[in-house]
Formats: C-alpha cells, sequence, structure tokens
C-alpha cells in the first residue's frame, strides 16, 4: 500500500505564479524520501499540501489510499517537524510533547508517560520541566522531533528541520534521524536544499526545479544515472564538470558531465586522453583535496586524494576516460547515455 | 543616584495630589476647615453607609468587569480572525473596524440611547455594558499584536490536532497574554472613569456607578455654600483604590515577554 500518492499536483497562489506544475509521486510505506531543489522550487509548498497546511491545489493527493485534499491537518494523522522548530514558548519541554496528545484526550497520566519514554529515546529528561527559552538550538529540534513522535503516527513531515544548527550537530542530528527511521518504520518526507543530507538519508529522492519534477530515484541511481545536467549538477559536491563534446571526440550536440572524483591528476602527460592544467585553487578537506584548475575545456573541478598528490608544480595534466562520462543532449539537457 | 532622587521627586509631584485627597479623606470636616489635625474615619462610614458608595463600588465592579472580560473575548476573536484569515471582505471590515476609532465616542452617544431605548434596556446593567464591548482599538492593538507571533505556532497546533478556536486559546492567546492583560487594564480603567455613558443610560440610583455618585455627592451636601471635602475624598478614595490594586496586580505580568525561545 502506498503511504501517499500525489497525481498531478499543480498549485499557484492569486495573482502569483505557478509553484507547481503537475507533480506525480507515489510514496510507499515506511520509505524515506527526501524532496531537494533549490530555494523557490516549490519543495515546502509540495509538503505543506501534503500536511494540509495549505488545501488550495489541483491534482489528487492520497494518504494510505485515501484523498486527504479537503481534509484539516488534524484529520490527515500526520506529524510534523519545522525548520524554525515552532515550540510553543509558553509551555514546557513536557507539555510541549504531550500537546498533541492531549489535543486527542489521552488520559493525562498515559501523556505524561508517553511523553517521558519519547524524552528517554531522545535525551531530553533532565529538560523535561524547562521552556524552550531555556535551551540550545539542538535540543529544541530534539524537542520539536519528541513533539512528532509522540503522536505514534506513521508518517511524518520535516521541513528543513536541520538547517538551522551548526554543521557538527547538523551531522549528529542526521544520524539520529537516520536511526530513529529505522526504529520507527514510519513514512518520512524529508525537505531540504542541502544535497548532502539528500544523498545520506534517503530511500529515493525527489528533486525539483521550478515545480518540476526531474527525477524520482534512489541516491545512487540519481547519482550515476541524473535524469538531465540539472540533478546532476545540484547533485554531488564538488559539482560535475561539464565539457563539450567535441572535447572528447564527441557530437558537438552533446556534453559531457565528468564527476571530480572520474578524473586524475599527472605531473607529466599520461597515455590515454587529458588536457593540461593549470591551478587555480586548492581546499583540503581532510583525506581529499579538491582543485580547481583552469584547462582549455574550461574551468574544471578534480578531487583527489591528499597523498596521492603530484608534487607540487605550476601545471598538471588532468587525465579522463570519455567511456567514464555522462553525456547529455546540449539542447535539451537530458542525458542520453553513459 | 542623582537620578534617583529626581526620580523620588518627581514621582511626589505626581502623586502629591493623590496623597493630599488620601490624607484630607481622613480628617474630620471641621478639623479640615478651621485648618486643625483630627483623624477619623467617618467620612468613609458615610460615603458607604449613608450616601450608598457600596451600591455604586459594586456597579462599578460589575459594569467595568464585565466589559473588561467581554470586551476581550470580542477583541481577541476578532483579532485572530483579522490577523490570520484571509476571506472575502476581510480588509474592509477591518477599515470600517479601524475607522470607529475615528468616530469621536459623543457622536454615538444619541444613537446608543434610542437604540437601547428601543430595546428597553435603559436602566439595566446590560445597558450599561453592551454599548462598550465591542473596542475598536482593542481589536486593533490585538491584531497587530498577533501578527508578530509567528504563524509556524499555528500551524503546529494545527498539525499536533488542533482546531482554529483550540489554536486561539491554548497557543494564540497565552503567548499574547501581556498584550491582553495591558489591554484589559486599558477597558477596565476606561470604563471604570467612564462618567457620561452610566450618567445618561440610567437615572435608576441602585445602578449608579462610583463616578456619578461621585458628581452627586456635589448636589447634596449639606449646607449653603458649603462643600463636605473630607467625604468627596473618602468617596474618591474608594474609585481609585480598586483601580490601583488591579494595575499593581496585572503590572508584574506585563512587562514579561514570553515569545522567547518560540524560533530561532
Amino acid at each position: 500500500m502506498s503511504a501517499i500518492t500525489l497525481r498531478g499536483i499543480r498549485k499557484s497562489y492569486p495573482n502569483g505564479p505557478q509553484i507547481l506544475h503537475g507533480i506525480d509521486l507515489d510514496i510507499r510505506e515506511g520509505e524515506f524520501i527526501v524532496i531537494v531543489g533549490p530555494s523557490g522550487c516549490g519543495k515546502s509548498t509540495l509538503l505543506r499540501l501534503i500536511a494540509g497546511l495549505d488545501r488550495e491545489a489541483e491534482g489528487d493527493i492520497l494518504i494510505s489510499d485515501r484523498r486527504v485534499n479537503a481534509l484539516p491537518p488534524r484529520d490527515r494523522d500526520i506529524a510534523m517537524i519545522f525548520q524554525n522548530y515552532a515550540l510553543y514558548p509558553h509551555m514546557t519541554v513536557r507539555d510541549n510533547i504531550a500537546f498533541g496528545l492531549e489535543l486527542r484526550r489521552m488520559p493525562k497520566a498515559q501523556r505524561r508517560a508517553k511523553a517521558e519514554a519519547v524524552a528517554e529515546v531522545l535525551q531530553l529528561t533532565p529538560f523535561l520541566d524547562r521552556k524552550p527559552g531555556a535551551l540550545s538550538g539542538g535540543q529544541r529540534q530534539r524537542v520539536a522531533m519528541g513533539r512528532a513522535m509522540a503522536r505514534d503516527t506513521s508518517i511524518f513531515l520535516m521541513d528543513e528541520p536541520l538547517s538551522n544548527l551548526d554543521n557538527a550537530l547538523r551531522v549528529a542530528l542526521r544520524t539520529e534521524i537516520k536511526d530513529l527511521h529505522r526504529q520507527l518504520g514510519a513514512t518520512i518526507v524529508y525537505v531540504t536544499h542541502d544535497q548532502t543530507e539528500a544523498l545520506s538519508l534517503a530511500d529515493r529522492i525527489a528533486v525539483l526545479k521550478g515545480g518540476h519534477l526531474q527525477q524520482f530515484d534512489t541516491p545512487d541511481a540519481i547519482y550515476d544515472r541524473p535524469a538531465n545536467m540539472f540533478v546532476a549538477g545540484f547533485l554531488g559536491q564538488p559539482a560535475i564538470n561539464f565539457v563539450p563534446g567535441e572535447a572528447l571526440g564527441r557530437s558537438p550536440h552533446l556534453t559531457a558531465g565528468l564527476r571530480p572524483e572520474m578524473l586524475r591528476l599527472h605531473a607529466s602527460q599520461p597515455d590515454g586522453t587529458s588536457v593540461q592544467g593549470r591551478i587555480l585553487m586548492s581546499e583540503m578537506s581532510g583525506a581529499e583535496v579538491l582543485i580547481r584548475c583552469e584547462t582549455t575545456l574550461g574551468t574544471m573541478s578534480v578531487t583527489c586524494p591528499r597523498k596521492a598528490l603530484p608534487p607540487h608544480t605550476a601545471s598538471f595534466w588532468i587525465g579522463y576516460d570519455a567511456n567514464d562520462a555522462l553525456w547529455f543532449d546540449t539542447a535539451t539537457g537530458t542525458r542520453v547515455a553513459g | 543616584m542623582r537620578r534617583d532622587a529626581l526620580a523620588l521627586i518627581a514621582g511626589l509631584i505626581f502623586l502629591s495630589p493623590v496623597l493630599y485627597s488620601i490624607w484630607m479623606s481622613f480628617q474630620t470636616s471641621d478639623a479640615y476647615y478651621t485648618g486643625g489635625m483630627e483623624f477619623t474615619i467617618d467620612n468613609y462610614v458615610r460615603a458607604i453607609g449613608q450616601f450608598g458608595f457600596a451600591r455604586y463600588l459594586l456597579n462599578s465592579v460589575i459594569v467595568s468587569g464585565v466589559v473588561t472580560l467581554a470586551g476581550l473575548m470580542v477583541a481577541v476573536m476578532a483579532a485572530f480572525a483579522f490577523a490570520r484569515f484571509s476571506f472575502r471582505g476581510g480588509n474592509l471590515l477591518f477599515g470600517a473596524v479601524v475607522a470607529t476609532l475615528m468616530i469621536p465616542s459623543h457622536i454615538s452617544l444619541i444613537p446608543n440611547y434610542l437604540t437601547l431605548a428601543k430595546a428597553g434596556l435603559l436602566d439595566s446593567y446590560a445597558g450599561l455594558i453592551l454599548p462598550a464591548v465591542a473596542n475598536g482599538f482593542a481589536a486593533f492593538f490585538l491584531r497587530q499584536y498577533i501578527r508578530g507571533i509567528p504563524v509556524a505556532l499555528d500551524e503546529a497546533a494545527y498539525m499536533d490536532g488542533a482546531t482554529p478556536l483550540q489554536v486561539l486559546w491554548r497557543v494564540i492567546v497565552p503567548i499574547a497574554r501581556p498584550a491582553i492583560l495591558s489591554m484589559g487594564l486599558f477597558i477596565f480603567i476606561g470604563e471604570w472613569n467612564n462618567y457620561i455613558w452610566p450618567l445618561i443610560a440610567t437615572g435608576d440610583k441602585d445602578l449608579y456607578t462610583l463616578q456619578v455618585g461621585l458628581a452627586r455627592l456635589y448636589r447634596i451636601n449639606p449646607g449653603e455654600g458649603f462643600l463636605d471635602w473630607p467625604l468627596i475624598m473618602a468617596a474618591s478614595t474608594i474609585t481609585l483604590l480598586p483601580v490601583l490594586a488591579g494595575f499593581l496586580l496585572v503590572e508584574r505580568h506585563l512587562v514579561r515577554g514570553i515569545t522567547m525561545g518560540a524560533v530561532k
């Protein structure tokens, strides 16, 4: 059974541009789906439509095979975690977590026990009687997660839940969210503009651009076989290098996509295809070094294990294999081979 | 230190008429007019017993209390609707509410009087209370405050299973409490000090409020050309103290900001 089905979702605001142009998604029970795309692509709007916070859209929204377009959020039985936490400032952590249960008329003792159990899982027990103002950013985000978890629902929506946190905390909470998904077995729809989050968390990724669904597939498939140049360029850090087809001996109507890790740096001209490059900038990121080079094919990014870095010279040779490249139709941007 | 002294002097200047009238209310009339000093609580006993100020106090508490509670209830709901929902004619309706702020209150005296006379509500508590319940300023003020509360909190509550009314009473009202209490105090003091409307809306002595009763004290004093100022000051102090007590009770809530930590 599908947890969430979206059929032909179109959304525009009165006197405003169209935000979504016919989105179709079929989300299976227990899946971790990440909706990713640049700012303004409509990913948060799509999430709000699923939540019921926005209800005016064309198309069908089905939750557990029931059409819910006209239902208010409280009748959809889904929980949501917001980007800015949205904790009730006048309530303690305990009351924040238990508020949804109280609204559903769960007896006091039972909801108290539930809040405490959830707090235990999220290591919030020492803070149960504090108000949100007395918590750190990470703790607040945990409370927001606890509030959603306490509801015992099978669908969670998360709207950029980690974007207000510093990097170390973001990485730590990312792992926690992944663990929670494994423990709860719930369906999660997670919106982010951070491609690292998308690739590391998702069972499947939906890539949006300008209100159009570009691709909906597993992270591996999206990385290895992107549907078009936008998807190839959006996912992958550092970004893929696009090179004109004729530079690799192919049709001028094609563009080659070479991931930085497909390229090899050489101190002297290697066998096979290569291009000479002049170093513009290098960034060390632990075990690897990212090098940006100026070549006759344009500026290219290359990643290279730090220990395999050739001795420092003014210029390098960049070796590549045209067979590794992803090939796109230059006019339409669609991937045609590779 | 010098600033403290200045503040003390300024405070005393503001307080001096009040302190003087309280002091005067504990003097006998003879002592006051002969320049002597003789402490008594007889003025209070007479104001309450002989001149019906206990009844007036009760009336004022009932009228101001109900106007405050009902007025806040109406204003909070109107403010929530104007702040959070877009509906057909909403802007026009809000414009109409704001426009009522520009109408001097005395202009509505006669229409209100005629309306209540036709409804048979003159000389009743309802007649004293109803015209003051719809308060455009309170709706406007609270709407502006509620607009400053992040919508994400409403949305979180909706996701938790709340209805719009539950969002209002369980989320918005507690967060807007400082503003609501300020407005409540404002409405209460305004109604407590209201003289004109109770004067024209009732001729029944049992429905007089403190302000009307106080004004009548000038006319029912014994002796020609003689005003019993200590008695009037005792009645004034009775009029003043509940408002002062109310202010001291609410004041600590007014200054506490509680939205801290709601959203990043």
